[in-house]
């Protein structure tokens, strides 16, 4: 029935084991069976078992203690109880110690069905959490940060030192160095990795949508509100919040989370209900704060509230030796989303690029390596691929407004593009429809080339 | 293989409807297309009756019927108007062994409506014959199946039997047609 499991049968009747057995065996599961609470211990050692009946009555090691010895040494192995009428507070006792079931002797064979039914809708379940968990790991692991170069070396000896406390981290760099990064492999490796990671862009969004978004509101709070919601410092739950671009919050609003972070409580908009918070806080910023505070636009007591560790993150042009690094990382990832398959540099443009500034950063550097993955038609990208990033022929343009900066890069891409309108409309990252319109607001033809 | 080895015997153990063997005989001959023949009534062995539970022990009927020499058969559906239990189970409908020599098909459940009412024959029968297909399926090593409608599918209780079609699933059919043509058996 449904996928097979491996099940063992734990009792000292013989009678009850052979019954068992023989039920199991139509079903096709592998099925073993062990006379006591030590012998059930010796198989799983050899065997991981899915699955566990277990009497609660029997000589020397009883079930329930070895359902609390199989629940701290196999986790995985999922456990029902089999217990007699007179022993119904012993089931409800394992039931609290993580047994997924108890039957009770003798139960119709329907009921059997249906124990089976939810056992293997648990084992579904986790199976699929440790799937996703797995993927999760894999997109916030710790080596997606790429680096070999001295001041990454620090920044990875330091992660896993400060991700082990609870102190707040302020993560500094320019834009595009990988400062999101770092704040998820600090999740990842801290104890509160089992709990939600949510990431917050202060700079994106008004003071007011900030407000409701981080302290949630109750229903009629204001025009709108036509239900209550919780805010982003509730639902983190005892994990961690990414409030990037920390630098933009306004003054009254680092007040307001000055008082959280002190008192670990919150009130949402409209209420009057204090609400006890846990979570702990990495903010980042590409600012100079110091020189915020000087101007009046920073709070100094917050400042040395979040402030607690910091990590200072080199922006990529004083970390050239790891550009080769970068590189290779992200062709491997471009070549395998594009299922085109680029996987060189040649050294030309390999200098071409470590001589190159980087103002984007790694940011810069992933989409330049992502626009000539899309663009080349060979295996191996020149220097040539990387024209794009050269500042010189924008500055030779006559004409610096925002119309004539645009009708210059869309014609260039189009250029770039042979006049192939989708794979151009995909770079710049409008539809068709739009590039359409602007080629004939600005009269571009293939002869204005 | 015994020329004979193709024949499947149902034999009435104790006091049975005397229609029960003979339309449990007709359906499998029906279904199957192997074939089988009610056989004379044997007694029904006392001693498997449990006191405690005042129900009859399904093994060890089981291992009684197995030990019966019916050696014109290669499988035998024995047939009784008893109670039968497991020693987990309240109570069961049928009993057999993965590729065992005999199975149980007992009535005595399928007759009773929870009301106090009794079923018609006919359809007590039908519910007969639908067991012992099922269990000929566990002596042909066929498996429990998740397909509702297919006789290998497990059934807990009359309405889920009820729900069962007088059929194998197509995996279920293949894999029944597959163990036959193993065992060199030759299908009516």
């Amino acid at each position: 029935m449904g996928d097979k499991m491996s099940i063992m049968i734990v009792d000292d009747e013989m009678i009850i084991r052979e019954s068992f057995l023989h039920w199991f065996q139509k079903s096709g599961h592998h099925v073993a069976t062990a006379a006591s609470g030590q012998e059930a211990l010796e198989k799983l050692d050899i065997f991981p078992f899915d699955l566990l009946f277990v009497d609660i009555k029997m000589p020397g090691m009883d079930g329930i203690q070895l359902l609390e010895r199989v629940k701290s040494e196999f986790p995985d192995t999922i456990v029902v109880i089999i217990t007699a009428y007179g022993s119904i507070e012993s089931a409800v006792q394992a039931m609290k110690l993580g047994a997924a079931d108890y039957l009770l002797k003798p139960f119709k064979p329907d009921q059997l069905s249906l124990a089976m039914e939810k056992v293997a809708q648990q084992k579904k379940l986790v199976s699929e959490y440790r799937y996703l968990k797995g993927r999760l790991d894999n997109i916030t692991r710790f080596d997606n940060i790429i680096g070999q170069s001295a001041p990454m070396e620090e920044i990875f000896a330091l992660i896993p030192q400060v991700a082990a406390s609870d102190a707040p981290v302020l993560l500094t760099g320019e834009t595009g160095t990988g400062k999101e990064l770092i704040a998820k492999a600090i999740h990842a490796k801290s104890p509160r990795s089992r709990f939600p990671y949510i990431a917050i862009n202060c700079g994106a969004m008004p003071d007011s949508l900030l407000e409701s978004e981080l302290f949630g509101h109750q229903k009629g709070a204001f025009t709108g509100a036509i239900q209550g919601r919780k805010g982003f410092l509730e639902v983190v739950a005892g994990g961690t919040l990414f409030l990037d671009e920390v630098g933009e919050i306004s003054t009254r609003m680092q007040v307001d989370l000055l008082r959280v972070l002190e008192e670990k409580k919150i009130i949402r908009l409209g209420s009057s209900q204090t609400i006890d918070v846990n979570f702990r806080l990495i903010a980042a910023t590409s600012r100079n704060l110091e020189e915020q505070i000087a101007a009046g636009v920073f709070r100094e007591d917050f400042y040395y509230r979040i402030n607690v560790v910091r990590i200072d993150i080199p922006p990529l042009r004083k970390r050239k030796d790891d550009i080769p690094l970068l590189v290779e990382h992200f062709l491997t990832k471009f070549s395998n989303e594009t299922t085109k398959r680029v996987d060189r540099v040649t050294r030309q443009a390999e200098h071409f690029l470590k001589n190159y500034d980087w103002p984007g950063n790694v940011r810069e550097l992933e989409n330049a390596i992502e626009r000539a993955v899309v663009l080349s038609g060979s295996r191996t990208l020149h220097e040539k691929d990387f024209r794009f990033l050269s500042p010189a022929s924008m500055e030779a343009q006559p004409g610096r407004s925002l119309l004539e900066m645009e009708k210059r890069h869309i014609r260039q891409v189009l250029d770039e593009c042979g006049w192939n309108v989708t794979q151009a409309a995909k770079l710049l990252n409008i539809n068709r429809v739009t590039l359409h319109k602007k080629i004939n607001r600005y009269q571009l033809t293939r002869k204005s080339m | 293989m015994d020329a004979n080895t193709d024949r499947i015997g149902v034999v009435p153990v104790g006091a049975v409807h005397e229609m029960a063997p003979k339309v449990v005989a007709a359906h499998i001959s029906g279904y199957l297309s192997l074939q089988a023949e009610s056989l004379a009534p044997v007694q029904l062995p006392l001693h498997t009756f449990n006191g405690n539970r005042l129900q009859y022990d399904a093994g060890l009927l089981l291992r009684e019927i197995e030990s019966i020499p019916f050696d014109e058969h290669g499988k035998i559906i024995a047939i009784v108007d008893v109670d039968l239990f497991l020693p987990i189970f309240t109570h069961v409908f049928g009993e057999a062994r993965q590729g065992g020599k005999a199975a149980l098909v007992s009535l005595y459940r399928l007759g009773k409506h929870g009301s106090g009412l009794r079923f018609e024959s006919a359809l007590v029968f039908e519910r007969a014959a639908k067991i012992a297909l099922h269990e000929l399926g566990h002596l042909y090593d066929l498996l429990h199946c998740d397909n509702a409608r297919c006789l290998m599918h497990f059934s807990g209780g009359l309405d889920e039997l009820d729900r069962t079609s007088f059929s194998y699933c197509r995996y279920c059919a293949t894999c029944m047609r597959a163990c036959l043509k193993t065992r060199g058996l030759k299908r009516k």
